[in-house]
């Protein structure tokens, strides 16, 4: 089983290594990428004798490529790099080594091109004016992205009617409910049509259905021609799973794994539990003729709606292997009927997890 | 291109400007009453400056033209500073820097609504002066025009240094400190500057030869209150474009590296 994941885990690795470079499909390249933020005034610091911190190494030596159209997603703690690194690509930090592109352009020599290219959304709401109504703020930022007025104003109008914010245009920032400010940022990220979107939690403070909206419409935006590439953070797992193609894992500044998620969940999970819900056949028969295949098999009763019975029966199987239709058959011609099958898998949240413990392995150990 | 983006930033920060119109309208009333003080001060001194002090024979009209010059001086100055500032301390640096803006466009394009507000200001001082106290102007106001602007892109150059330092180092500014004080007590905004050699020494009194306030005030007073031709304020012209030779190329050069140094530090956007 080791000797399976390791094996999976290795072609992860190799698969992101192929894809930097050569393709021409790519929108963002990241290429060794290190950041160690640096201890401001150090050597004064240091003349007048005065404590320093160790300066912070945010990055260290990340690489991947997002392909055109692609969603990814970027997942990892709190102070894993997943901003730093979305602020590089958005070219508001420059990184100490290493080289980002997107579209071809460097986002430190060519930075001005990079940021007409790139379109980011925050959940922080202090990033607009709180005095301007909504379309007061969506214009000024549209004028800066080179729109005439005319251009502002209509593409103002189509994503105000897009995000359904138009009962908001002639509000204040400051008086939008938390959700409408977090979809005009968004909006926002959207006025200059960029072919490359950075969503940094953009369903962060949106109730079920808004986030579900917003989730169709980050879907949506993948599938346009032309279409948005989009890297999206979020500690949202279901939603990265939901959306993204594929999913890089961040810990300690480092990528430790890429891969699509169903992939990144089989590297750590192959055995899923499978529970089985039926009807009209006893215990004995389940355990007859299931029992010499399964031999961590659970048959319990479970009480229906209908003051009878339905019989719950939990296995453990090889993800993906032919054994649960072959028992579902099996139940089926012995008179059984079965209700229900639920399999129980490995979630990101394990696949996260698992990334943390060796991280804070790997620190332990040196 | 970088017209439309000024012009960007002068609507928002007017429409923000109305959006708190009290403000607006005690600004104008402060205007007169400083006007008005001043004044009824300028009564207890009317007819008595010394013959040698020809622009303070009339110490109102010297004292309003000083006002008006020095505010449009320190916007020059402070504006450059202070929309970095502003901009990092309401939170809005970052998404503004994310629209394909160069930071110089930045620094330039929002202090330009400051301008705009400081020229309505000067002209106010003005404007209440030849309105309500019979203070008149005379001479070539596009050569007042030229000083005022040559001053002004000095001081710029020297806010740039300040926005650089804001942007570093956040607060704490030393330009501000020396510039803001050193100005209206050395430039002879409210009194001459000879006064200070007679009554402070003669090295306090070498302090506004080194001020480009003082040259630029001095020409804008030659030229409004006595009258005097391009020739005769050729002087102060000459020094306000030597210091400017000096001080732009320096700043832009400092203004690149502090930008570079707050991204490598990634503290671009704090405050």
């Amino acid at each position: 089983m080791a000797c399976a994941n390791a094996s999976i885990r290795a072609n992860a690795i190799a698969e992101r290594h192929d894809m930097i470079g050569t393709d021409a499909t790519i929108a963002v390249s990241i290429s060794n990428v290190s950041k160690t933020y640096p201890i401001p005034l150090a050597r004064l610091k240091q003349i007048f004798r005065r404590p320093t911190t160790a300066p912070v190494e945010a990055l260290r030596d990340v690489s991947f490529s997002i392909r055109e159209g692609e969603i990814f997603g970027l997942i990892g703690r709190n102070g894993a790099g997943k901003t730093t690194l979305t602020k590089i690509i958005a070219t508001l930090v420059q990184p100490t080594s290493g080289r980002v592109t997107v579209h071809g352009r460097d986002s430190v020599r060519d930075e001005e091109a990079v940021r007409a290219q790139v379109g980011l959304a925050t959940a922080e709401e202090r990033s607009f004016y709180w005095r301007l109504t909504s379309e007061q703020n969506m214009i000024f930022f549209a004028r800066l992205y080179g729109l005439s007025d005319r251009a502002a104003r209509s593409r103002t109008a189509e994503l105000f009617a897009r995000f359904d914010l138009e009962s908001a245009a002639r509000r204040r920032f400051g008086e939008l409910s938390t959700g409408n400010k977090q979809r005009l940022a968004v909006a926002r990220a959207l006025l200059a049509r960029p072919p490359v979107l950075l969503l940094d939690e953009p369903t962060r403070s949106l109730d079920p259905i808004a986030s579900a909206g917003m989730r169709r419409l980050i879907s949506s935006l993948a599938k346009e021609q032309p279409p948005a590439t989009v890297l999206l953070t979020s500690h949202n797992l279901d939603e990265i799973e939901a959306l993204c193609d594929r999913v890089g894992v961040i810990s300690g500044g480092s990528i430790r794994a890429i891969n699509t998620p169903e992939n990144l969940r089989g590297l750590h999970k192959s055995v899923e539990r499978v529970r089985l819900t039926l009807q009209h056949l006893p215990h004995e028969d389940i355990r007859r003729v299931l029992g010499k295949s399964f031999t961590d098999l659970e048959i319990k009763e479970i009480p229906n709606g209908d003051n009878g019975k339905n019989v719950s029966v939990l296995f453990a199987r090889e993800a993906e292997d032919d054994r649960l239709g072959w028992a579902i058959s099996r139940l089926h011609e012995a008179g059984g009927r079965i209700l229900a099958c639920d399999t129980e898998r490995a979630t990101l949240l394990d696949v996260l997890e698992s990334y943390e413990r060796t991280t804070a392995d790997a620190k332990g150990e040196s | 291109m970088l017209l439309r983006r000024v012009r960007a930033f002068v609507v928002r920060d007017f429409q923000l400007a109305v959006s708190y119109r009290m403000e607006f309208f005690l600004r104008m009333l402060s205007v007169l009453f400083v006007v008005t003080t001043l004044f009824f001060i300028s009564r207890i001194f009317a007819g008595n400056a010394a013959t040698n002090f020809t622009q303070w024979r009339n110490p109102l009209a010297a004292w309003i033209t000083g006002l008006a010059v020095l505010n449009y001086f320190m916007t020059g100055f402070s504006s450059l500073a202070n929309a970095i500032r502003s901009e990092q301390s309401q939170g809005t640096l970052e998404s503004v820097l994310m629209t394909p803006i160069g930071v110089p466009t930045l620094v330039v394009a929002s202090s330009a609504w400051d301008f705009v507000q400081t020229t309505f200001n000067s002209f106010l001082y003005l404007f209440f002066g030849w309105l309500f106290f019979d203070v008149h102007y005379q001479g070539n106001f596009l050569l007042a025009l030229v000083f005022l602007v040559l001053t002004t892109l000095v001081l710029a150059c020297l806010g740039i240094l300040s926005a650089s330092f804001a942007m570093v180092f956040k607060r704490g500014d030393p330009f501000g400190v020396i510039l803001g004080v050193g100005s209206a007590l050395f430039s002879g905004v409210f009194f001459p500057t000879q006064l200070l050699t007679e009554y402070a020494g003669r090295s306090l009194g070498q302090i506004p030869r080194f001020l480009p306030t003082t040259y630029g005030l001095e020409g804008i007073r030659r030229v409004l209150i006595e009258g005097q031709s391009f020739a005769q304020v050729r002087e102060p012209l000459l020094m306000l474009l030597l210091f400017l030779g000096v001080l732009l190329p320096f700043s832009l050069w400092v203004f690149k590296r502090a930008v570079t140094r707050a991204k490598r530090e990634g503290s671009l956007i704090q405050y």
